[in-house]
């Protein structure tokens, strides 16, 4: 083929579709380029650089959710639906279709447009919580947004992945900028440590997740994610699959280099290190992102990973009934390690640190959980339950941006009225001004959710997870004992949620401590995130969501 | 030239993959725990490059190492910046004195 056809064949079908798809994310690059330019000219004296920002992250959600909307309602939309349709310029051959883009390197089905639209929503609130705070002054706020909005581009290609060299590249394009913005309060010591630390076991992780790529890349002859199953039944024809063979030994060990990259990036023990360190250095606002926007990224990415080596063959079902075991084992290691540690932390920061590893633990309970049902030879379990699995995940994923992102915005505003961050700063904050009450009861209202308290929407999400696990232990005994694992640590997470509540509404105030004060803007806000907790729990959203999910994880499985 | 054949190359690279491990885990100068992530993408990359020359990868792994190559270097430029930042506050750039946060 010349490079004349090549050309051709490119810019006549795929390009313009893949444009079409990729939109939002040009609106997010061009975001980046008009903030730089912004400072250049010195507009950010009359307009602050974070109004730019919110702008374009706003646009870009409008775009996401339009795409959404027009997969859900087969481009059959009314009203606004049908004004934001033409406004993106969708077209049934366009996002209506579903499939690969951009040659094949990334992929566009309602999964990926699904936590897209989680992405881009998180992106919006997190810029709207940095304008509330003022993290990044008048002065960085430029370097600030480049950085938020390049990684945000980088999870958004992540969830799309479906190549392992956008594998790679997602993941590094969402890291590179995140070691920058622990880093980012340039004068704290604490910061500095926290980055190097980040950066030292991020880059090492990254070149041996490299080194699994290229062995799974030239042990099956293909890069190409679709393709890795299909190509490794081919080779083990007439094989037996076991760890003396060395194509299999070969690809588990690369899969397990890959596993480990992803592994750093949901911070599962033992690849967690980092994760507290970074959280204690970074200012609240970036680990709210850190928490929640890579974690997700990071989540899709694995089940991408992981599904590409399904298959009929026999060797494939042995293959992902050993990877789910190893991933409920990991799962169980981490819940237990992660709430364990919280115990002793006297620094919020770093407790909610462990609980997001805690709160990963759980979500990779999903993933083992699909991949015994869908590799088990039992026939009482099937396509329908592992279907389950992903919805769950795509629920608590949901949950948990509001959850984590209503505990960290209130770190971080409560930070602004009181310069301290430990357990202690927190005694008798209730009898404030009327918004920190506000704060109090939301703070309330996200640690119950996080625990999974009923009505609230964590809740749901953790039922969903456990029922998961349930349905998968009919195809091996296993996951009832992770599922045992994780109705254990809920219990065990209850009491140092409890202890913060504690010291916010029973204990004294400090002796020395004046009440309070936070502006009626910050409650507002706080407000805002945390009623979609209670309305995923006990309202017709909750159905809503459920039914959504339902319908993106049946997609998947198509 | 006709005996080197793809063992010889999947044996450097493994060489290099090592060495670069070993060195991230020894090294106590962040400088040098970096010269170690060099060393392991750069035996990726020699993967990548001799699976397109005697595998079925084609030009798939080319075009992948370039992206890495040039990922590399954005990747350094960050983690040496990180680095500057860390010996401005601390005088020192031995990640054992990194003992600030711990918990």
């Amino acid at each position: 083929m010349s490079v004349h056809s090549i050309l051709n064949h490119v810019l006549g079908e795929d390009l313009p579709r893949s444009l079409e798809v990729f939109a939002p994310e040009l609106v997010l690059c061009a975001t980046v380029v008009l903030l730089l330019l912004w400072r250049m000219l010195d507009l950010h004296q009359r307009i602050p650089t974070c109004w730019v920002a919110l702008f374009g992250s706003l646009v870009a959600f409008f775009g996401v959710f339009a795409q959404f909307m027009y997969l859900k309602t087969g481009g059959a939309g009314v009203g606004g639906l049908e004004f934001l349709f033409d406004q993106w310029r969708l077209t049934p051959s366009g996002v209506g279709e579903i499939g690969p883009y951009f040659t094949g390197l990334l992929v566009h089905d309602q999964f990926a447009v699904f936590f897209r639209l989680v992405l881009t929503l998180f992106l919006v609130l997190v810029t709207a919580l940095t304008i509330l705070t003022g993290i990044p002054d008048a002065e960085d706020g430029q370097d600030f947004y480049t950085l938020l909005i390049g990684s945000t581009v980088g999870m958004l290609m992540a969830v799309g992945a479906n190549h392992l060299l956008m594998l790679f590249l997602s993941i590094e394009m969402m890291s590179v900028p995140s070691y920058v913005m622990v880093a980012f309060q340039k004068g704290r010591k604490q910061a500095g440590e926290a980055s190097l630390k980040y950066v030292v076991y991020g880059a090492g992780i990254a070149g041996v997740m490299l080194y699994g790529i290229s062995l799974i890349a030239g042990l099956l002859g293909t890069a190409n994610m679709p393709e890795l199953g299909e190509r490794f039944a081919i080779l083990m024809q007439g094989e037996f699959f076991s760890m003396s063979n060395t194509t299999a030994l070969t690809l588990v060990l690369g899969m397990m280099m890959v596993l480990v990259g992803l592994a750093f990036k949901l911070s599962l023990v033992p690849f967690h290190f980092w994760c507290p360190d970074a959280f204690e250095g970074a200012s609240a606002e970036v680990c709210g992102f850190l928490s929640v926007a890579s974690k997700a990224a990071a989540l899709a990415l694995l089940v991408r990973f992981v599904l590409a080596f399904q298959g009929t063959h026999e060797s494939l079902a042995q293959l992902g009934i050993l990877f789910g075991i190893a991933l409920g084992t990991i799962s169980i290691i981490t819940m237990t390690f992660g709430n364990l540690a919280a115990y002793s932390q006297t620094n919020l920061k770093r407790l909610l640190a462990y609980s997001t590893i805690a709160h990963a633990g759980y979500m990779v309970m999903a993933v083992s959980a699909m991949l015994v049902i869908l590799n088990s030879p039992s026939s009482s379990v099937g396509v329908g339950q592992a279907a389950t699995c992903i919805e769950g995940l795509m629920y608590y994923v949901a949950v948990y941006l509001f959850m984590n992102l209503s505990a960290f915005a209130i770190v971080a505003l409560l930070r602004n009225e009181t310069f301290r961050e430990d357990i202690s700063s927190y005694r008798g904050i209730i009898s404030g001004s009327a918004a920190t009450k506000v704060l109090c009861v939301c703070l309330a209202i996200s640690f119950f959710s996080l625990v999974g308290m009923p009505p609230f929407g964590g809740f749901f999400a953790k039922m969903m997870i456990f029922y998961s696990a349930l349905q998968a232990g009919h195809a091996h005994w296993f996951l009832w004992i992770v599922l045992g694992f994780g109705a254990l640590n809920t219990v065990f997470s209850l009491f140092y949620y409890l202890n913060v509540l504690k010291a916010a509404f029973i204990s004294e105030p400090e002796a020395d401590a004046a009440p309070v004060e936070v502006p009626g803007m910050a409650g507002a806000y706080v407000l805002l995130v945390t009623i979609p907790i209670l309305a995923l729990g006990m309202s017709s959203l909750q159905g809503d969501l459920t039914a959504t999910a339902k319908y993106v994880a049946a997609s998947l499985f198509q | 030239m006709e005996n080197v054949g793809l063992e010889m190359f999947l044996a450097v690279s493994a060489v290099l993959f090592v060495c670069g491990v070993v060195c991230m885990a020894t090294k106590r100068n962040a400088i040098g725990v970096l010269m170690g992530v060099e060393l392991v993408l750069n035996g990726a990359n020699l993967n990548l490059v001799a699976f397109s020359r005697y595998g079925s990868l084609g030009l798939d792994g080319q075009v992948m190492s370039l992206f890495v190559i040039v990922l590399a270097a954005a990747e350094a430029a960050a983690a040496l910046a990180i680095v500057l930042a860390f010996y401005n506050n601390h005088m020192t750039v031995d990640v054992d004195q990194a003992t600030d946060l711990q918990g």
